[in-house]
């Protein structure tokens, strides 16, 4: 009787430990980031990056996310720390294209993150190509919504 | 005897039989084409099945339709919004939001097992009235201690004044990932493989649970409470673990159905899937005290059709597109309205039979 | 039993009245005078809110009233209210459609709602006789199925009279319809007495004394002590050789001609018709009135009627204003949702009641 009990314990115990680091796993894997690229000239000291290539392809996964011009932004959605892409630049029109396979981790911390391409391409250190992307609300957001809470509301809609 | 039991079968089928008929005649005046149908319906079957899957427990331990089965849903709609705040995106998103669903679920599953243990014999009525209850405190979290105390960061789900959660809270970044993990599309009707997976493991489970021991009580409770107790089974305890895993099943359940959908009614949503899962689930041909898988996948395909098509013929036919709105919901609460008038006059008949019975046997024991 | 009776002492008694009270009354009654003491040190002007509370005492006290009857009889709390609600519907918009104007339309209002009410009760009376133990779940469903089936019906019943009828269709109910020129304040302004800013609808008040009376009058003759004997032991009333069906029958038709009625009183008192959901939000507020003011699933009384449509409304009126001014923090809607659904609940769990 005891036995089983202590036994039944135990088996309780595992699987909360189990969900925890389950829980805790998917805290790392799953956080997700939205990178943002920039093709644009950089101030950094002396260091400063002027040329900007013609044009530059990311490729994440394979798949081709943004094609930017001098002086774009492109932008994508991305889970996990490890972040791979692979860039197709073209310095000048109808010139040559150089591939370029760029991986670095991204900071936990940061929602929006703007990688600055040709100053990570001319190895500048990371404070200098990475930055934050802290998002202005748009009017629509800081408006006030009235909240409508009815405890019969959702009795007579059913959605779709 | 053989007369009887086709009259049986049409009273038992009468729902579903009736539902054919609805959308066999509504279906062509909609002119929806049959493609489009399929697609929906096989949408809605991943989309739902899992939540309508979490009303069986409680059946199978006599305590009726779980109206309170809003109250997992609560849960699991909290896990989601905390996890957007937290930015955990994709499926690793939806297992956190269901890890976090989990305890609220069972705690509230307990407390909703408590207080139907205090009013045996009206389950349905007082689950129905705990889910408005708990309704309540779901919005005293959602709308005031989120933001001060539960900690709320993006704007896109707080509201401006600093407390209190958006009145829609958008899931994009887990919209129908689960559905399109592995992707398959069969004469150009997508089918949500990972999901159709977990509803049949779920499945498996529900199968496989009948036949444990806590099954087999459960069964004998739902039978007869009293003759359970004489059996040495602890009535009361085997109640509560029915509701509590039918709220936790209800909030996973809730969690593949807001992925489906994409965005969270965050004041809304988990009322409208009370009454919705419950009436599917009737249509399919179970009653109060008798449900199986079969009726929760029949339940599912008629009262979706009947869903989409009504508003569509409604509007065909009166030219005012609220009529069909109208009408579908007339329709879902009718059927409730007819399945628990059926259960509560069988409910009658037999003790009524039952008592004539006892009675000519004790007449017999005189006589004799 | 006789003997436990008669060895009862006062403090007993006390002790007993304090226990069928009930924790959760005093706490309820507790709060609401907490408000009334607080609300002049918060700035609300207390005249203005007295009389806020005794106005929506006028409008709801009839809805409230409406529960009495099948308390009585043993069908348990009438979450079926919507049926009556929509027979009230029904005799206030045919009233308007046919052309009343002025105090008279809510005459006729009642006078058209009547068979109404009758014919839809008897039905639903009958069914309740037919699933004897699980009336308060499908009351729940037929009020709702009504509600539904009546929302279609709003849109396709032919109604003309531009006042009620959508503009640019022409047909079709709208969702709210102002009673202005027809019976609003038709009972209130009778006799009402304003003083300051306090104002009391005398009128609407004393029709609620009236039907009261007539409800207590009639619990006292020989149908109404039936009516009890059902709801206290149906088996003992059967063998008394009462009608059981029918004396269940007859406190269905009076709650819902009641509702009826209360719904008319309501919309004279709020000054608009309100079709389609609304009858959905009228029967939970209703059903906790009763049970704050002291009734239980089977036993109700005139005065819990009263007192429990003073508690339920002074909370409704006062909660908002108060907190408003206090913290500027609006959670008066979440109060009376746990307040009010709590209350259902704890009467649905009392033991003592036994279940049926």
């Amino acid at each position: 009787m005891d036995k089983s009990k202590k036994k039944s314990l135990i088996y309780r115990i595992a699987a909360l430990i189990i969900l925890i680091l389950i829980a805790v796993a998917m805290f790392i894997i799953g956080r997700g980031h939205t990178v943002y690229f920039d093709n644009k000239a950089l101030e950094y000291g002396e260091k400063s990056v002027d040329e900007v290539p013609y044009k530059i392809d990311v490729l994440v996964n394979g798949e081709k996310v943004a094609s930017l011009k001098a002086g774009e932004r492109g932008m994508v959605s991305t889970m996990g720390q490890n972040f791979n892409m692979q860039l197709l630049v073209t310095k000048e029109k109808d010139g040559k294209t150089s591939k370029v396979q760029v991986g670095l981790p991204l900071p936990y911390s940061m929602d929006g993150i703007i990688l600055n391409l040709p100053g990570m391409l001319a190895g500048l250190p990371q404070d200098a190509y990475l930055e934050e992307f802290i998002p202005t609300p748009s009017a629509e957001e800081l408006e006030d919504e009235e909240v409508v809470t009815d405890e019969t509301e959702g009795l007579m809609d059913f959605g779709e | 005897m053989s007369n009887k039991n086709i009259g049986d079968y049409l009273r038992r089928f009468s729902v579903p039989i009736m539902f054919v008929i609805i959308c066999a005649v509504c279906a062509p005046i909609s002119g929806l084409s049959p493609s489009y149908l399929a697609n929906e319906i096989v949408t809605r079957m991943g989309r739902n099945a899992f939540l309508i899957l979490s009303l069986l427990i409680p059946i199978m331990a006599g305590m009726g339709l779980n109206f309170s089965m809003t109250l997992g849903a609560m849960a699991g709609e909290i896990g989601l919004i905390l996890v957007c705040d937290w930015q955990i995106v994709g499926i690793p998103g939806m297992v956190l939001a269901m890890i976090i669903s989990i305890p609220i679920s069972a705690l509230l599953g307990l407390f909703c097992g408590k207080v139907l243990n205090m009013a045996k014999g009206r389950e349905m009525i007082t689950s129905y009235i705990i889910s408005f209850f708990i309704n309540g405190i779901y919005q005293l979290v959602v709308l005031y201690l989120m933001g001060p105390v539960i900690p709320i960061k993006h704007s896109t789900i707080k509201l401006p004044r600093g407390y209190g959660v958006r009145n829609t809270v958008s899931l994009l970044s887990m919209r129908q990932k689960l559905d399109n993990l592995i992707p398959l599309s069969i004469a150009g009707v997508k089918i949500p493989v990972a999901t159709f997976i977990i509803v049949f493991i779920l499945c498996l489970v529900i199968i496989w649970f009948r036949k444990t021991k806590l099954g087999q009580d459960m069964r004998a409770v739902g039978q007869d409470m009293e003759v359970a107790k004489d059996a040495g089974i602890d009535v009361e305890r085997t109640r509560i673990i029915s509701m509590v895993l039918s709220t936790v099943f209800a909030g996973i359940g809730m969690i593949i159905y807001l992925q489906n959908m994409g965005n969270i009614a965050t004041y809304s949503s988990h009322s409208q899937i009370g009454m919705f899962c419950i009436a599917a689930l009737l249509v399919g041909g179970a009653s109060v005290d008798k449900a199986s898988i079969g009726n929760v996948f029949l339940g599912i395909i008629l009262f979706h059709t009947m869903f989409i098509v009504a508003p569509k013929a409604g509007t065909v036919i009166t030219g005012d597109s609220m009529i069909g709105e109208y009408f579908r919901v007339f329709v879902s609460y009718a059927v409730i309205t007819v399945a628990l008038i059926m259960y509560e006059t069988n409910k009658r008949k037999n003790k009524s039979r039952a008592s004539a019975q006892l009675a000519l046997e004790q007449e017999e024991e005189v006589n004799g | 039993m006789s003997e436990q009776t008669t060895k009862n002492t006062f403090q007993d008694k006390v002790k007993k009245v304090a226990e069928e009270f009930g924790l959760p009354r005093l706490i309820i009654t507790g709060f609401l005078v907490l408000l009334l003491v607080i609300s002049p040190f918060v700035g609300a002007d207390l005249p203005t809110q007295i009389s806020n509370i005794i106005n929506r005492f006028s409008w709801n006290g009839i809805l409230v009233l409406a529960m009495v009857p099948m308390v009585h009889s043993g069908c348990g709390l009438n979450f079926g209210l919507p049926l009556g609600i929509i027979s009230g519907l029904l005799g206030a918009t045919l009233s308007i459609e046919l052309g009343f104007t002025g105090p008279v339309s809510f005459f006729m209002a009642a006078l058209l709602a009547t068979p109404f009410a009758l014919v839809f009760g008897s039905v639903y009376g009958w069914l309740l006789n037919k699933i004897k133990g699980g009336e308060m779940m499908i009351a729940t469903y037929v009020g709702f199925s009504s509600v539904s089936l009546m929302c279609m019906m709003w849109l396709l019943l032919p109604y003309h009279s531009p006042n009620m009828v959508w503009g640019m269709a022409g047909k079709g109910l709208r969702t709210t319809i102002s009673l202005e020129g027809y019976y609003t304040q038709a009972l209130a302004k009778i006799l009402q007495i304003n003083i300051g800013n306090l104002s009391i609808p005398t009128g609407a008040l004393l029709f609620f004394a009236l039907l009261a009376f007539l409800m207590w009058a009639f619990l006292h003759t020989k149908t109404g002590t039936a009516m009890t004997a059902v709801g206290s032991n149906p088996e003992f009333a059967r063998s008394a050789g009462i009608n059981v069906n029918k004396i269940r029958l007859i406190s269905v038709v009076m709650s819902t001609w009641l509702a009826a009625i209360g719904i008319l009183v309501y919309e004279q008192g709020f000054g608009f018709i309100q079709l389609y959901m609304a009858p959905f939000y009228m029967a939970l507020p209703a059903v906790s009135a009763i049970l704050i003011g002291g009734a239980s699933v089977n036993k109700a009384s005139i005065m819990n009627v009263i007192i429990g449509t003073i508690l339920f409304q002074g909370i409704v009126t006062m909660t908002p204003t108060v907190m408003n001014n206090m913290i500027h923090l609006d959670m008066s809607e979440v109060i009376r949702i746990i307040v009010s659904n709590g209350m259902i609940l704890y009467a649905l769990t009392r033991k003592t009641e036994g279940a049926k």
